[in-house]
């Protein structure tokens, strides 16, 4: 979003190292933060659990990531649309019609987690105790990550990262103590993890409110958004439930046995996109979106066609300096993780076997994250059918090379690489081709006239 | 100029813009196809009335009336009878109707729509039309090979839209002639000026003996295409010259957005009109070039206009002058030999006793026209105005002001403003055999005309005329060189929006009464001479019989 997106592009032409490390560092916080400051609550709590005499942390970790792997995949559509309304609302300069919405969409997001929750307690069996805090839990976690994907862009990330960075010690804190000091046993551990979310949550919502204008639009309204980006929802769906595929498909097709290290390895060769993460976040926030912008508010304000060429071409070569730039992170960081890779799976207290899935694990989370660069791009350039192309082409990918390489009597984690790199070039090839004919396909895909509607009809 | 009053005909179209008429039987191949654009039968004015005369006269010919309209809803009720020799009257439009609001389903679906034709369309084309086009803009040079690539017709509205060859072509064009235009505006009036065309173009081409366009133009161009496509002659007849008034309207129009920098639009004929102006203004000079070429004949009203039209491309050799004409005995009775004054103290004293009580009555002042922006109706009420404020006057405005209602409003509210609402009326649309009977001086003030009725059915009148110098006016008011010079002037000529040159005009000629009577005489001798109908009639007679048997049509 623009905000963001100027400060650090005045941190980059700084021009010095400490500024420029400083502009990267927040994009790294702004995309990592939140994802690692949960990861090392759970693994505090279980190391800390490990330690104690009380109950073992790993049953109530189980039901927490499983929350998180669902609320992130099922509400993946709403936060998509609803960020996607605001960040049109920003770009018409009509803030006053994204608070109303917002809310209203917080209040069903909130009672329809709560509900999933509740059904996913049910499945897993939970006492009363243990489903009413894991449906709360649910609920919070999905307003986080709708305030997350909204209020992350219009507050600042300094705002933001402290409320996490105030909710995780909370989190940890009053986890131990409900299961210590009050003796609640393990579902004092989810209540104070839970507590510590939703401390988060509090903080989040007034940075959000203060971001918001003061003047409110109670009639705009939400719901055409849903229809008019459905493609975009459902491509974000896609794209999330990508994430847990391959590890659904390995458990269904070998087992828990083999399913449990392939998740944790999946999980470690994740971290190697750390640096990428940052990258694309300021990459894309500041220089890409500068001239995207300037691009459009050239057409808009009746530049002559030189200058509309000239924006395209500096739109093209800044979306293919970003990817090149992925590319490069990644391939240097994978050739380090590959390196590091039998110390990586020691220090993980994981079995040497696994180096050969995890070297695998963290190609395929290196093509994944420039599959995401790709359709946030598609989205940029509002291609929509082809984001959804490229996210279906990554979920069925794993789906299908999955169990074609476990079909083949091959290591499970052969086929999710193999999905991700064929996504990516997909996503490359639909990139590339948009930004050759950005200015042709800018003004050609204009309707003109009821010919136009009526055409439509006629093949109707 | 005549305004027949409309029968009560509900005009209906069929998909393809057909006149439906449940007595006609199945069409038969007409000896002319008649193309007007946004005139006959649905609007009243100068060139309706000649159609209408020329059908009406020739009842040994078949015709169809092809009407080239801006969009469906412009035409409702026919304002003529259609003569029993019209076998068709058909319309076709340069755009659809206004766009309703529609909703996101429908937006969804087009968008899809627009992606698919996007796909396919995204190729090279070697479409002829649009061959065409690049010629029309980027070449000077028109020939027979043009012509035939325009008559190709293998590029659709979609394809042009969406297309990528067509954008390629835009680029061309932005380049070379409006580089520094703003390219959104270049790209939308690029859309705007061709989807008329191409739309026009794919029509469905009429069978008929010869075709007979009544300006250059877009009807011009389809009769030169369809004349091409069917073998069949081809004719032009010019009142106005199109492109002139096209470049008068272009230079006013509001639509058009200038460039940063560029004069204020509103200063109208400002030197160096803005590159889309330009542009717009060289797609109708080239429109009528290719009319011009493909034309056996061209027809034109008054030596002035025949001399733009050679200055703007026509071959001299095609060019044939045959005047507007009327029947002189429809427009009401011929005046005495020696007209009374109507009004006004008699010279010297010699004051017949009808003249003495007609000398207390105003001037009557007659502005006989549509009211509408072309005919410059404001400049004849601040004439007007300016006239008042030395004599009486009673100035009638008689015709019709529908037409352009916003532009009749803003008359309205002009004489309101001056306070003249008792001396300046508005009479709406009469019946020529009344109007003549109560006025004593026509004025017209217009910015642009071919050769006004108008000023024809006033001579017959025996009435003086004061008139803008536009078309063919001077030559009607001083006569053409030879014969019709020595029968003097027949009323005053004067500047385009100038009103004090109008007002002096009006005052000269209420001052004195010998010089109307002179003029009168001058007028009803000239038309007598040289505008009769009959001799139009003849004229047009002899050219339909050259152009329908030019060679055998083959059935």
């Amino acid at each position: 979003m623009a905000g963001i997106g100027w400060k650090l592009q005045r941190m980059i032409d700084r021009g010095s190292l400490a500024s420029t490390i400083g502009a990267y560092m927040t994009g790294v916080a702004v995309t990592s933060a939140p994802w690692l400051l949960t990861t090392a609550v759970l693994t505090s709590l279980r190391v800390l659990s490990r330690h104690s005499e009380g109950p073992p942390f790993t049953g109530i970790e189980r039901i927490i990531t499983l929350v998180y792997a669902l609320t992130v995949v099922m509400s993946a559509p709403v936060h998509v649309v609803v960020s996607r309304y605001a960040a049109d609302r920003m770009y018409e300069r009509k803030l006053d019609q994204i608070a109303a919405p917002l809310w209203r969409a917080l209040a069903l997001t909130l009672v329809g987690a709560a509900a999933l929750g509740a059904g996913l307690m049910a499945v897993l069996g939970v006492s009363l105790s243990v489903g009413t805090t894991g449906t709360v839990l649910t609920a919070i976690v999905a307003g986080q990550w709708l305030l997350l994907s909204v209020g992350g862009g219009m507050a600042s990330p300094v705002v933001v990262l402290r409320a996490f960075g105030i909710g995780a010690p909370i989190g940890i804190l009053l986890a131990l103590s409900f299961e210590r000091l009050l003796d609640w046993g393990t579902v004092g551990y989810l209540v104070g993890f839970s507590a510590g979310q939703l401390a988060t949550l509090a903080l989040l919502l007034r940075a959000t409110a203060r971001a918001l204008p003061t003047a409110v639009d109670e009639s705009a309204r939400l719901a055409p958004a849903f229809s008019e980006y459905r493609q975009l929802a459902l491509a974000a769906f896609a794209y999330h439930l990508a994430i847990w595929a391959d590890k659904a498909m390995v458990w269904i097709l070998a087992g828990a046995r083999v399913a449990s290290p392939y998740a944790s390895m999946s999980a470690l060769a994740w971290f190697s996109s750390i640096p990428v993460f940052g990258w694309i976040y300021v990459q894309v926030e500041s220089s890409f979106y500068h001239r995207f912008r300037s691009f459009y508010d050239d057409l808009e304000r009746g530049a002559p066609l030189e200058r509309l060429r000239e924006g395209a071409i500096s739109v093209a070569t800044q979306s293919s300096r970003i990817m090149r730039g992925a590319v490069a992170i990644q391939a240097t960081v994978m050739a380090v993780v590959m390196l590091a890779a039998p110390g990586i799976i020691r220090a993980a207290d994981l079995p040497a076997s696994a180096v050969g899935s995890f070297r695998l694990a963290v190609a395929g989370a290196d093509f994944q994250v420039l599959t995401l660069l790709e359709i946030l791009f598609l989205y940029y350039f509002d291609l929509r059918r082809e984001a959804l192309a490229v996210s279906l082409t990554l979920l069925g990918g794993e789906v299908v090379f999955v169990a074609a390489t476990h079909a083949a009597g091959w290591p499970p984690a052969i086929g999710y690489p193999v999905a991700c790199a064929t996504s990516a070039l997909l996503g490359m090839y639909l990139v590339r081709s948009r930004l050759r004919t950005l200015l042709a396909d800018t003004f050609q895909s204009q309707p003109f006239g009821r010919a136009a509607f009526a055409a439509a009809a006629s093949e109707r | 100029m005549s305004v027949a009053e409309a029968r009560p005909l509900e005009p209906v179209f069929d998909e393809n813009g057909w006149f439906q008429d449940d007595d006609e039987p199945a069409p038969r191949v007409a000896d002319v196809c008649l193309l007007v654009e946004g005139t006959y039968p649905f609007v009243s004015g100068g060139v309706s009335s000649w159609v209408h005369d020329i059908i009406r006269g020739m009842p040994e010919r078949t015709f169809d009336v092809l009407n080239i309209g801006s969009h469906a809803g412009a035409f409702t009720k026919p304002r003529y009878e259609l003569p029993s020799n019209v076998l068709t009257l058909r319309c076709l439009f340069c755009r659809d109707e206004e766009l309703p609001l529609v909703g996101h389903a429908e937006r969804t679906e087009l968008d899809q729509h627009i992606r698919s034709h996007r796909r396919g369309a995204s190729q090279p084309s070697s479409s002829r039309v649009l061959n065409a086009i690049r010629r029309l803009h980027l070449d000077d040079r028109i020939d027979d090979a043009l012509v035939a690539d325009l008559a190709a017709g293998d590029l659709g509205v979609p394809t042009f839209l969406h297309g990528g060859a067509s954008f390629d072509l835009l680029l061309e064009i932005g380049q070379h002639l409006a580089p520094v235009t703003s390219f959104l505006d270049l790209f939308w009036q690029f859309r705007a000026m061709h989807v008329p065309l191409l739309r026009l173009l794919s029509a469905p081409t009429p069978a008929a003996r010869c075709y007979h366009a009544v300006s250059t133009g877009y009807a011009g161009l389809l009769g030169a295409v369809w004349g091409l496509r069917t073998g069949r002659p081809f004719a032009v007849t010019e009142h106005g010259i199109y492109t002139r008034e096209r470049e008068m309207e272009l230079a006013r129009a509001t639509w058009i957005r200038d460039d940063e920098g560029a004069p204020d639009r509103l200063s109208a004929f400002a030197p160096t009109p803005s590159a889309l102006r330009q542009l717009w203004a060289r797609f109708f000079r080239k429109l009528a070039t290719v009319a011009y070429h493909r034309a056996s004949h061209i027809i034109t009203l008054s030596e002035a206009n025949r001399r733009k039209q050679i200055n703007d491309g026509a071959p001299a050799a095609k060019i044939q002058i045959v005047p507007n004409g009327v029947a002189l005995a429809a427009t009401g009775p011929a005046p005495p030999p020696g007209p009374e004054p109507a009004h006004g103290p008699a010279p010297h004293g010699s004051a017949t006793p009808s003249e003495t009580a007609a000398a207390a009555a105003p001037l009557r002042v007659g502005f006989v026209g549509r009211v509408v922006p072309i005919k410059d109706v404001i400049t004849f009420i601040k004439a007007c105005d300016l006239a008042l404020r030395e004599m009486p006057l009673d100035v009638r405005i008689i015709g019709p002001f529908d037409e352009e209602p916003t532009y009749a409003a803003r008359c309205r509210a002009l004489i309101k403003m001056l306070g003249r609402e008792d001396s300046i009326r508005f009479l709406g649309p009469m019946p020529p055999a009344l109007i003549y009977q109560q006025i004593d001086v026509i004025v017209l003030t217009s910015y642009s005309e071919g050769q006004p009725l108008v000023i024809l059915e006033a001579y017959a009148a025996g009435i003086p005329v004061v008139a803008t110098d536009v078309g063919a006016c001077r030559e009607m008011i001083e006569g053409m060189p030879g014969p019709d010079q020595a029968l003097g002037p027949s009323g005053l000529v004067t500047r385009v929006a100038t009103p004090r040159d109008t007002a002096a005009a009006l005052l000269r000629l209420a001052s004195d009464t010998l010089l109307r009577r002179r003029l009168g005489r001058a007028g009803r001798a000239r038309v007598t001479a040289h505008y009769q109908r009959h001799d139009m009639l003849e004229s047009y007679r002899a050219l339909y019989r050259t152009l329908v048997e030019a060679k055998p049509w083959q059935e």
